[in-house]
């Protein structure tokens, strides 16, 4: 077996042998589930907002209840709907319409289930899901805003222990306008202003209707005029507008665009952290009489791609086949969508191509920075610049999702460090061959430049014992 | 005798620190070979040139008949300095990684590590983590770890050091089986003692440059001969004996009688010294004429500001 064989071999199952790696492989797709569901969790598993109304006019403060109450109605309607779309996306209408025809938000939540229950879905009705109010509306415990601050501010509770998260204070000018004053310990959470203001809007364009001898009724006709938009891709030949399937890969590119740079710099710091580790066990001298520097920087980025392989093999084999069943099994909802997207293989090869890329330019640098460090607290401050040259891909994610072909997109995805990210970004809106040809070359020319260099840097680290602490000289020994 | 090494003129320089000025030596096939100096003296840069990993500033290196690369390499053994090992792996897996990166194949590694690992005790162990073993046991886990690819020339860098009085000696039974065994094996070391047991040949090393190269009686033959005396009482033999030329120097007392050590030179051997002492009415309690060490010949040959920091 060749040395740098050798030195791979040795590398991966020193890294397999791990069990941070036997965790990270079984935990990671545990982790990514649990960032995708966490906000739904969360938002479910937090019970509702007591909030309390004092006003001058009663009017005022029905109107609002009344907003706060159609809200929670919208918000079921829509939590109902996504899941019926996402598990039986055949019983999504005739249950959004039994919902509809409830009463109150309760009874239609059990509308809706009804129906899901009468057609045998047993699948869609183990989770149905009985979404609790974002808010509860209170009586004031106490009749003015003064009198309520204790309340408050947490000094005292209500009778039954809950605490007020706020308080709308609604009111009128000597004009007769509305005025909402909302107090809360909360200082960067105004939905209840909105709903209030909204609310409230209402109510005005009512007064002002009746006061001109209309029907104060037309405001929320008015209101209700809601004006189709239909977007369209003009690279597409069909009639048909944007739907959510047009929109997947955008959302599959940008998802395989965190998860490259994600493991890019998790596998680029398994080099650094190897190398120092090998450098602190001054194991260097013995290795340099049988394995060249260069050898040696072969081997070692070669340990770590095999055991980046290992990883893909068992998520790619995990994710493939969880992608598979819901493009299968889901292809008419949103799910489904999204799993298809992940799928197409010009997306996969541009990831593959990515990483490959990505590894060794960012591998090469973070192996020749480790090789001139003698420890983590020497590489880190050396990490620092790399650290912030590495997130600007991930800063560009957001505007090129809004315009994948903005010039500051564009100029970017030609920086060869970039590429591997925002090419992927880039490709399902389309890229020219001139681009593809132009960025993979230019990507391809750096990988050599930046491994001739790593190796030289590399070498000097490792033979010469060049490091950050003997910078200004070559470190002599005796 | 062939030679197993050969330096010609080596210089090693750091930025504008010289480590090795000028430097020959010849290394016999089948020889062992000491490189002393005290520390800082160029051994490890000398002996890092001649295994390859530092290419020298100037001068020349014949390694086993060749240059010093690294198809050359694979038939020498070479232990660092700066010792370390893999941690996370067995002693025996440590020992035939080393090996098969020399050349070896797998399967007569893992062979070879198992009976140097069993030959030298370490047989209950074998399978241990490195991390788990105690540093005398990794320092010897590296020592076999440089010779289980059976290398005709073997370079140790201060192989003694760190090692317990016990293990010190087992490792001296080592160097002598491998040379009984016909490999060549050259050792740096700043413990003279070692040198003086193990060395056919020495090279002696202060401040980069040589001071001494030859057998270990040529370098004695250097050093002044010495006689350790004790006399009774208060009597003050530096004093009786100076005007008859006699280097004397007082050594300490003990159970009341006064130690001295008497340098013989200028023609002035044992046997004039008793003889002087006689007429001079010493009264003697012991009289006995020592053997020089390496180490009073390399005072003799470097000074004693250079010799300071040889530690005995």
């Amino acid at each position: 077996m060749s040395a740098i064989l050798l030195v791979a071999r040795r590398d991966y199952f020193a890294y397999i042998g791990a069990w941070g790696f036997w965790i990270s492989l079984l935990t990671a797709p545990l982790i990514i589930a649990v960032l995708l569901f966490a906000p739904i969790l969360l938002a479910r598993a937090e019970p509702p907002r007591v909030l309390t109304i004092v006003a001058e006019r009663a009017t005022d403060a029905d109107a609002v209840k009344a907003a706060f109450a159609s809200n929670a109605l919208r918000d079921a309607r829509g939590e109902i709907s996504a899941y019926l779309s996402a598990t039986a996306p055949s019983l999504q209408a005739s249950a959004v319409a039994a919902f509809d025809a409830a009463q109150t938000r309760e009874a239609a939540i059990a509308a809706a289930r009804a129906v899901v229950a009468q057609h045998a879905a047993p699948n869609a009705l183990a989770a149905f899901p009985n979404p609790s109010p974002r808010y509860r509306i209170v009586d004031p415990p106490a009749r003015d805003i003064q009198a309520l601050r204790p309340y408050l501010d947490g000094a005292r509770t209500l009778s039954n222990g809950a605490t007020i998260y706020g308080a709308l204070n609604l009111r009128r000018d000597a004009a007769g306008a509305p005025v909402i004053e909302y107090w809360s310990t909360a200082l960067n959470h105004d939905e209840p202003t909105t709903l209030a203001h909204r609310a409230l809007r209402l109510e005005m364009q009512r007064e002002a209707l009746a006061s001109q001898g209309l029907p104060p009724g037309e405001a929320e006709r008015l209101q209700a005029f809601d004006p189709v938009i239909v977007q369209f891709d003009p690279r597409s030949s069909g009639e048909e507008g944007v739907t959510l399937r047009d929109r997947a890969p955008s959302y599959a590119a940008l998802a395989l665009a965190f998860i490259l740079w994600s493991i890019v710099f998790s596998v680029a710091n398994m080099l650094l952290n190897g190398m120092i580790e090998e450098k602190s066990n001054k194991i260097l001298d013995t290795l340099l009489t049988s394995v060249s520097p260069i050898q040696m920087l072969a081997g070692k980025l070669l340990g770590v791609a095999a055991v980046s392989a290992t990883l893909f093999l068992f998520w790619g084999a995990l994710g493939g086949t969880l992608l598979t069943m819901a493009a299968d099994r889901a292809s008419d909802n949103i799910f489904g969508q999204i799993a298809a997207a992940f799928l197409d293989p010009r997306l996969l090869v541009a990831f593959f191509v990515g990483f490959i890329a990505g590894y060794l330019m960012y591998g090469a640098i973070f192996l020749a920075l480790g090789s001139l460090c003698e420890s983590v607290q020497e590489a880190q401050t050396l990490l620092g610049p790399v650290a912030l040259v590495l997130a600007i891909p991930m800063m560009l994610i957001t505007p090129a999702l809004d315009n994948p072909n903005a010039p500051i997109i564009a100029t970017a995805s030609w920086i060869p460090i970039f590429t591997p990210f925002l090419m992927l970004i880039r490709a399902p809106a389309g890229l020219s061959w001139i681009e593809i040809a132009g960025q993979g070359a230019l990507m391809f020319v750096s990988v050599i430049v930046i491994l001739y260099l790593a190796s030289r840097v590399f070498k000097a680290g490792v033979v010469d014992q060049v490091s950050l602490s003997s910078w200004r000289g070559r470190k002599a020994k005796g | 005798m062939n030679a197993a090494l050969e330096a010609e003129g080596l210089v090693k320089r750091y930025g504008s620190r010289t480590a090795v000025q000028d430097l020959s030596f010849r290394v016999p096939a089948g020889s062992i070979y000491g490189v002393l100096g005290p520390n800082g003296a160029g051994k490890s840069s000398t002996l890092r040139m001649l295994v390859g990993v530092l290419r020298p500033t100037a001068g020349r290196i014949s390694v086993l008949g060749g240059a010093a690369d690294r198809e050359t390499m694979k038939r020498v053994g070479y232990l660092p300095e700066e010792r370390g090992l893999y941690r996370g792996m067995s002693a025996r897996s440590a020992i035939a990684y080393l090996a098969r990166l020399k050349g070896t194949s797998a399967k007569i590694a893992f062979k070879r590590a198992d009976q140097l690992l069993t030959d030298h005790g370490l047989g209950k162990v074998r399978r241990k983590k490195i991390k788990t073993m105690s540093k005398g046991m990794a320092q010897k886990v590296q020592v076999l770890g440089a010779i289980a690819h059976e290398p005709d020339l073997i370079i140790f860098d201060e192989p003694f050091s760190g090692l317990d009085p016990v293990n010190q000696r087992v490792l001296e039974e080592t160097i002598r089986a491998q040379a009984a065994a016909g490999r060549t094996i050259l050792f740096s070391t700043h413990v003279m003692e070692h040198a003086e047991r193990l060395c056919d040949r020495i090279l002696l090393i202060a401040q980069g440059q040589a001071a001494f190269e030859g057998t270990v009686p040529e370098a004695l033959a250097l050093a002044p001969s010495v006689a350790l005396l004790e006399t009774e009482g208060d009597y003050d033999l530096a004093t009786a004996l100076a005007p008859k030329g006699f280097n004397i120097i007082f050594d300490g007392e003990e159970h009341g009688n006064k130690r001295w050590r008497a340098k013989l030179e200028n023609g002035h051997g044992s046997r004039q010294l008793l003889q002087a002492c006689v007429e001079a009415g010493a009264p003697l309690s012991l009289f006995e004429p020592a053997r020089a060490s390496l180490h009073e010949a390399f005072v003799a040959l470097v000074g004693d500001k250079a010799a300071i920091r040889v530690e005995e």
